[in-house]
């Protein structure tokens, strides 16, 4: 038996939708630095459940939109890159990330053990 | 004179064009702890984010604008959990909508060991989003939304100023893929070298399915409903009754 006992109503109303896109619109006159937003102009085109080449088609877009950003921050005088003295407090804790090195080493002793 | 004064005049009202946004942050109760750290996540990583304490009722949602109105916000993240294991998100633009209700699947937290990158607390990332949201007009107003909701300003309070991270949002198989990654711009293994970008994913991720779209902030009339979506119950349920089905059979 179909598991979709049924199809709903289907509501997909255009002109709505874009009346209510121009009222929330930015301002198009903002610089870019005010939001910092690219597009990337391909589509991603795999196979859903071949986890590899999914996470490998997002690695490709977050590469092109992080060097598309890079420039654009270059033309509008926007620091990008972290200076090495620059220290501040980071999302993941120093405690942390000693747990995710730790475990890279595990896992790198274990495929040398099994080898 | 005269047209040098209009002209300064005009100068400071375009600094002052700012992209003023706050997001309040809130869940129902119920939820679970893989939920709640997500949402740590989300507020460690959008510094203009502002958390409040949990919603008490599920059916009076017409409080959240008044709420985000009370902290000065004018987007509200709202996360309701369902049963102690679905769960949804609400994006919504207060006062006046519209919101967008997301059903979020395939939750990994950045607690979790796997993902090995890392970046400042507060600083902005770059949003990037694929093609398909241009393709039809419920992706390009949810692209506008996130844009307002993700998008960290840069006079946002606790902003550091360098940019070392990007979130992708991407259409696949109907639904918003996202990741979140830092941006490498040195390769550790040649200091010297040539500088090679790369990227290592900090976490979190997740799965939206976009459900309905309404007019208003929590409610409205329906501009979108997904045809695709099938709650996560009745998949449960039509599961669960198959293999009473093949029980019964066994009986007979």
């Amino acid at each position: 038996e179909d598991v979709i006992p049924k199809r709903k109503v289907q509501v997909d109303n255009k002109i709505a939708l874009e009346r209510i896109r121009d009222t929330i619109k930015l301002d198009p006159s903002l610089p870019w630095t005010e939001t910092l937003t690219v597009s990337y102009l391909e589509k991603i085109d795999v196979e859903v459940n071949d986890d590899l080449n999914r996470e490998l088609a997002f690695y490709k877009q977050a590469l092109h939109g992080a060097k598309a950003a890079r420039a654009l921050a270059t033309t509008h005088k926007l620091p990008f890159t972290r200076p090495d003295d620059f220290f501040a407090e980071m999302v993941k804790t120093d405690a942390h990330m000693e747990g995710i090195r730790q475990r890279l080493l595990d896992e790198s002793a274990g495929i040398a053990k099994s080898d | 004179m005269d047209a040098d004064g209009d002209s300064g005049v005009q100068s400071t009202t375009i600094k002052m064009k700012r992209n003023k946004q706050r997001v309040l942050l809130l869940s129902s109760r119920g939820i679970t702890h893989r939920m709640r750290h997500l949402m740590n996540d989300l507020e460690a990583l959008l510094p203009h984010v502002k958390k409040d304490s949990k919603l008490d009722s599920k059916n009076n949602l017409h409080l959240l604008p008044e709420l985000a109105d009370l902290h000065s916000c004018n987007n509200t993240l709202y996360f309701e959990a369902r049963r102690h294991e679905d769960l949804y998100l609400w994006a919504a633009k207060t006062p006046n909508g519209p919101s967008v209700k997301l059903h979020v699947q395939n939750v990994h937290t950045m607690d979790e060991l796997k993902m090995t990158g890392n970046c400042l607390k507060g600083s902005r990332g770059i949003l990037s989003f694929d093609a398909a949201f241009e393709e039809s007009e419920w992706g390009r107003l949810i692209k506008e939304l996130f844009t307002h909701i993700f998008g960290v300003p840069p006079q946002a309070r606790k902003a550091k100023p360098f940019i070392d991270h990007i979130l992708t949002f991407s259409i696949l198989d109907s639904k918003i893929w996202f990741r979140n990654f830092q941006i490498v711009e040195k390769d550790p293994l040649q200091p010297n070298g040539p500088p090679e970008m790369s990227l290592v994913e900090i976490g979190p991720r997740f799965v939206l399915t976009p459900i309905r779209i309404f007019e208003g902030a929590f409610g409205g009339a329906t501009v979108f409903a997904n045809p695709e979506f099938v709650s996560p119950a009745l998949i449960r349920s039509a599961r669960r009754k198959e293999r009473g089905e093949s029980y019964k059979e066994r009986k007979l």
